[in-house]
């Protein structure tokens, strides 16, 4: 007979076993694998970012005029002059040596920063001295409190001129006329009259970048 | 096939064969793999609706269509946020072009404006999308190379910089409308370039093509808190996005074809930001734009022509 078409005894047989064994073995624990990760959670979201605080959302304005505290009915005993100032006598402005206003410690809550180097320092340039409860410009009319834009576009003309066409201060409400009526605001609502310059302010929070804020060095991932 | 022939095997006699033995492992593995694969279509939550999927193009609906795709959408939403939104599809009005202007000289860089489009415009918080990004800039220079918008002062605004708030500039001749493979972006006879976002394919060649880095896509889905949503919603404006779409700033279209103004400008607190339609010869714009000294259009030598200028006071 030939030895070729003998039929292998033993140890081959042991030897496909351990094959079979092995493959078998090999797909289940892939199968398993597969079924594992499959069941596995997604991956983690990223960091949670903080919602921005509201007050940056607020698009009301930052100071309140005479006017606006009328209609509001609020306490309106800042502009009761009278109260403590006596009628028909205008008060003394005192200077210091610097020709600088002394505020009065009555006062203590104006800051005296009208106009750079001190050139607007005169109480009387805007109030009228014969009557504190009301204002006046340089000309000698009489303006009320609750006239504020003529009062200041005596001085600031241009910018009276841009109010008035739109283009200075802020603007609410409607463009189209039509539809209804634009939010104006008047000059005290922004600027404080006595320092009318803008304060600086804190800034909302900067955008958080997938991959952190290179000027924070912040981290928006783990470091690998 | 020829009848198979009972072979002398060991195995014969058992109840399966090895090769269909190992033929069912195979299969398990298989078929185990390619449920793994299709695991991350588990995070995809949104599909969209047969109704959404089977929906015309916007410029095709009929008034009919537009009331079912509205209705749709209203539900959409409360499903998903539980708030009833009112979502509209506002068209251009007549005799209406609108324009943006800008003042570098009152921009005190707050990042207001950002925060309350964010708000309006109903934009993802996580990860987060802003439609306008402030540069910091150096005074003496124009060159938005040199702008920084992560700057985290403490108070604004620094001496020696101004400020310089980037948004859509709505082009007359936008580059993002031409390379759309699938007209999902076009510009309205108003002058702003809308988005369907049931139409987009997210294919982000807008977002290649525009120069100012207007458009963001939304990578992963857009995470709204349900009390921050606003429920005025527009059908080419805020209404929610899902995974996989474009969106930009569209000049508030819910609220300016409304006749209100942007939310950017309402939130401003030193009233840099005017808007108005430039066709009134009484409105803000055109006196800004007729009566102010300078005013720059970004990138012109792009050929772009913006609808948002920027102008300086003094």
């Amino acid at each position: 007979m030939n030895p070729l078409h003998q039929q292998p005894e033993g140890g081959n047989g042991a030897r496909t076993n351990y094959w079979l064994g092995g493959i078998t073995a090999a797909f289940l624990g892939l199968g398993s694998f597969f079924v594992f990760s499959a069941a596995s959670p997604p991956p983690p979201k990223p960091a949670a970012i903080p919602l921005v605080d509201k007050k940056f959302l607020d698009p009301s304005p930052w100071r309140q005029t005479y006017a606006d505290l009328v209609k509001a009915k609020e306490d309106l005993s800042d502009y009761d002059c009278y109260a403590c100032h006596e009628q028909k006598k205008p008060p003394v402005i005192r200077f210091d040596a610097a020709g600088k206003v002394l505020v009065p410690q009555e006062h203590a809550n104006i800051v005296m920063g009208h106009g750079s180097h001190d050139r607007n320092n005169l109480c009387y340039n805007c109030h009228n001295e014969q009557n504190l409860t009301t204002l006046q410009v340089r000309d000698g009319n009489v303006v009320k409190f609750d006239n504020i834009p003529t009062l200041c576009g005596s001085c600031h003309g241009p910018t009276l001129r841009d109010w008035e066409a739109g283009a200075h201060g802020r603007t609410g409400g409607y463009w189209d006329r039509s539809q209804g009526a634009p939010q104006r605001l008047v000059c005290a609502n922004c600027h404080n009259p006595h320092s009318p310059r803008i304060p600086t302010r804190e800034p909302a929070p900067p955008p958080h970048l997938l991959h952190g804020n290179p000027a924070t060095h912040e981290a928006a991932e783990p470091a690998h | 096939m020829p009848a198979p022939t009972p072979t002398p095997d060991r195995t014969s006699d058992a109840a399966m064969s090895r090769r269909s033995f190992l033929r069912g492992c195979a299969a398990f593995g298989g078929l185990t793999a390619l449920a793994a694969s299709l695991a991350p279509l588990r995070e995809l939550g949104d599909f969209s609706s047969s109704e959404e999927f089977l929906q015309k193009y916007y410029k095709e609906l009929t008034p009919e269509d537009m009331k079912k795709v509205l209705a749709r959408i209203e539900r959409e939403v409360q499903h998903q946020y539980g708030i009833r939104p009112h979502v509209r599809d506002l068209r251009p009005m007549d005799g209406v072009e609108f324009v943006y202007a800008l003042n570098l000289t009152r921009c005190i860089g707050c990042r207001k404006c950002v925060h309350a489009c964010v708000a309006e415009n109903n934009q993802s918080r996580n990860p987060e999308i802003q439609y306008i990004r402030v540069l910091k800039m150096p005074h003496g220079s124009m060159d938005v190379e040199k702008g920084d918008h992560n700057y985290t002062d403490k108070s604004v605004p620094e001496k020696g910089f101004f400020y310089m708030p980037v948004q859509c500039q709505q082009c007359k001749n936008p580059p993002c409308v031409k390379v759309c493979p699938v007209n999902a972006t076009w510009q309205e006879k108003d002058g702003i370039t809308v988005i369907d976002y049931d139409w987009c394919i997210g294919c982000r060649y807008c977002e290649a093509a525009c120069p100012y880095f207007a458009r963001r896509f939304n990578f992963t889905k857009p995470e709204i808190p349900a009390d921050r949503l606003n429920p005025n919603m527009a059908y080419l404006g805020n209404r929610p996005r899902k995974q996989g779409v474009m969106e930009k700033c569209h000049f508030c279209i819910q609220r300016t074809r409304a006749g209100k103004y942007p939310a950017c400008l309402e939130v401003c607190p030193v009233g840099a930001r005017k808007f108005g339609n430039i066709l009134d010869p009484n409105s803000e714009v055109s006196y800004i734009l007729r009566e102010k000294r300078v005013f720059i259009q970004l990138k012109e030598e792009m050929g772009t022509s913006p609808r948002f200028f920027y102008y300086f006071d003094k």
